[in-house]
């Protein structure tokens, strides 16, 4: 097990061992005992053979706690969990803006596609979807390492036939205006507070226009209509 | 292997461990962490006459060593529920108590009249949820609780177990319900709490107050169970903060006759299976013969 703080505050995890996930899903993390209660999900940032690794903002004590940890400490992996993406009709865009780069970098390892990538400052982990990628597109709020803007305002659906994207829910919002708009079907990886991880207790769940979902298990991937749909 | 099997009025069940209403699905949610058939028995999440979208999110927030819900009861509805989900439960391998909630005594009696056409073992009567909008506490009031064990006990003959509320009048509410009838009470639901987001300068919940739960309300639950059990006939049933095996036997040495599990399976989700296994090798090592012999020990 190994952390890496690619940029400040954010943290790459990479754990070595056999696991299994396909694009989209989730592993619930722990490192302690009974504080904070709960585990924190994350989505796979990319598998290999022999290692798995997650892409993390440190944004509490759980998030902290994990930042910690130095190779030969404890930790807990419950997964892979939900639902992800599908297999799509190509060409394909993934879009992605800050950490929701993770379950997008994943996708990318095994769908391929086209990538548009949006960071407040300085980007990260660009160079790692350039292996997977046809083109990399990247836009920062700073104008560092990308062009200056929002993602949103780089990334043009027409000529794709399926979009891919997480993120921010103001960005994935003006994506699915852009995507209805152009008649490309989007789908969503979306983040909630969770407390089972396995579509037992109700806490994660969101009103869509199929009624309540529960991001762990009906998600963490939906289509973007369900969510913000006419109905 | 030690016998932890114990009887709570009517029933028999296989260990005193119970799944919390709310906390562990309809039993197939947690099938692929262990076999649901371990466990002493299963409670529904809580079921209304009609079906229920629930609160919006967030649902949860944590605290240290608690976390505070505001589901809202979502829920399938009481006609879905037996035709498509109770069968299943029912295929689990343990007891299957189905927990409900309704505004009035009618709708309680309506659904338990539903459910005696059923197999369903035990119905749980939800006197205590705090996340319903406008529904306000009935628990706590020993007259409403009363008046609501009864209409469901003229309206089935399924055991009933009383599930209240840590506030308010306690013991009045569990005298309450054994003289109207139910065989068990249930100690206790959530305790209503709160938390703001200094960002927004808001309630974090669109419902304001949510329900605490976890290792932080341990104490003030076991302390509730002494009491109960110390003052009322029927067996009481131990809810709050078991997450070890330990914290069970404290529940059973205060006099509780089983304790439920809820949050404990979030913060370990082998909670269960481990605190029925730590039960039995608890007993083991200390030459005890059944949980009938230290149940109430601390009295």
């Amino acid at each position: 097990m190994a952390n890496r703080e690619i940029a400040p505050g954010i943290f790459l995890l990479g754990v070595r061992g056999k696991f299994a996930a396909s694009p989209g899903q989730f592993y619930m993390l722990r490192a302690w005992e009974l504080d904070p209660p709960l585990f924190r999900p994350m989505s796979v940032f990319a598998l290999e053979e022999e290692a798995i690794s997650f892409l993390y903002e440190v944004r509490g004590r759980g998030t902290g706690i994990l930042s910690r940890l130095s190779p030969g400490e404890e930790l807990l992996l419950l997964g892979p969990l939900g639902r992800g993406w599908d297999p799509p009709a190509r060409p394909l865009a993934l879009v992605a803006g800050g950490t929701g780069i993770a379950p997008i970098h994943f996708a990318a390892q095994i769908y391929g596609g086209d990538a548009f990538l949006g960071f407040r400052g300085k980007p990260y982990l660009v160079e790692s979807f350039a292996d997977w990628c046809r083109a990399v597109h990247v836009a920062s709020e700073t104008g560092e390492g990308g062009t200056k803007g929002l993602v949103t305002e780089i990334f043009r659906p027409e000529g794709y036939r399926t979009c891919f994207a997480c993120g921010p829910e103001g960005m994935l919002r003006e994506l699915y205006r852009l995507c209805s708009e152009a008649g490309v079907p989007l789908f969503v990886s979306v983040e909630e507070r969770m407390a089972c991880g396995l579509g037992a207790c109700l806490g994660c769940a969101i009103l869509t226009s199929r009624g309540p979902r529960r991001v762990c298990a009906d998600g963490p991937v939906f289509p973007a209509e369900e969510l913000w749909g006419d109905g | 292997m030690a016998d932890l099997s114990v009887r709570i009025g009517e029933v028999a069940l296989k260990n005193p461990v119970i799944a919390a209403s709310g906390t562990f699905g309809f039993g197939a949610e947690y099938a692929p962490i262990f076999d649901p058939g371990l466990l002493g028995g299963i409670c529904s999440k809580g079921i209304t006459r009609e079906p229920r979208e629930g609160n919006p999110p967030p649902r949860l927030w944590e605290t240290p060593c608690g976390l505070l819900n505001s589901i809202g009861l979502e829920n399938p509805g009481i006609e879905a529920f037996v035709r498509e989900v109770l069968p299943r439960m029912l295929e689990l391998g343990t007891v299957v108590i189905v927990n409900i909630w309704g505004r009035e005594p009618e709708e309680y009696a309506y659904m338990a009249e539903r459910l005696d056409m059923t197999e369903a073992h035990v119905i749980e009567l939800n006197l205590s949820c705090p996340n319903v909008p406008g529904a306000g506490l009935p628990g706590a009031n020993p007259e409403k609780v009363a008046a609501i064990v009864a209409a469901a006990r003229a309206a089935c003959g399924k055991p009933l177990w009383a599930k209240l509320p840590p506030e308010g009048d306690l013991i009045g509410a569990a005298r309450a319900a054994a003289e109207a009838g139910a065989s068990a009470v249930t100690v206790a639901n959530t305790f209503r709490g709160m938390a703001i987001d200094i960002r927004s300068h808001r309630p974090v919940f669109a419902n304001v107050i949510g329900g605490l739960s976890g290792p932080a309300i341990k104490p003030l639950v076991l302390r509730a169970v002494y009491e109960v059990a110390k003052e009322v006939g029927i067996p009481v049933i131990g809810c709050g903060g078991i997450v070890g095996w330990e914290d069970a036997v404290e529940f059973i040495m205060a006099g509780a006759h089983a304790v439920q599990i809820g949050t404990g399976s979030f913060i370990d989700p082998l909670c269960i299976p481990k605190v029925i296994a730590g039960l039995g090798a608890f007993l083991e090592r200390e030459g005890i013969g059944s949980l009938e012999e230290v149940r109430g020990c601390a009295h």
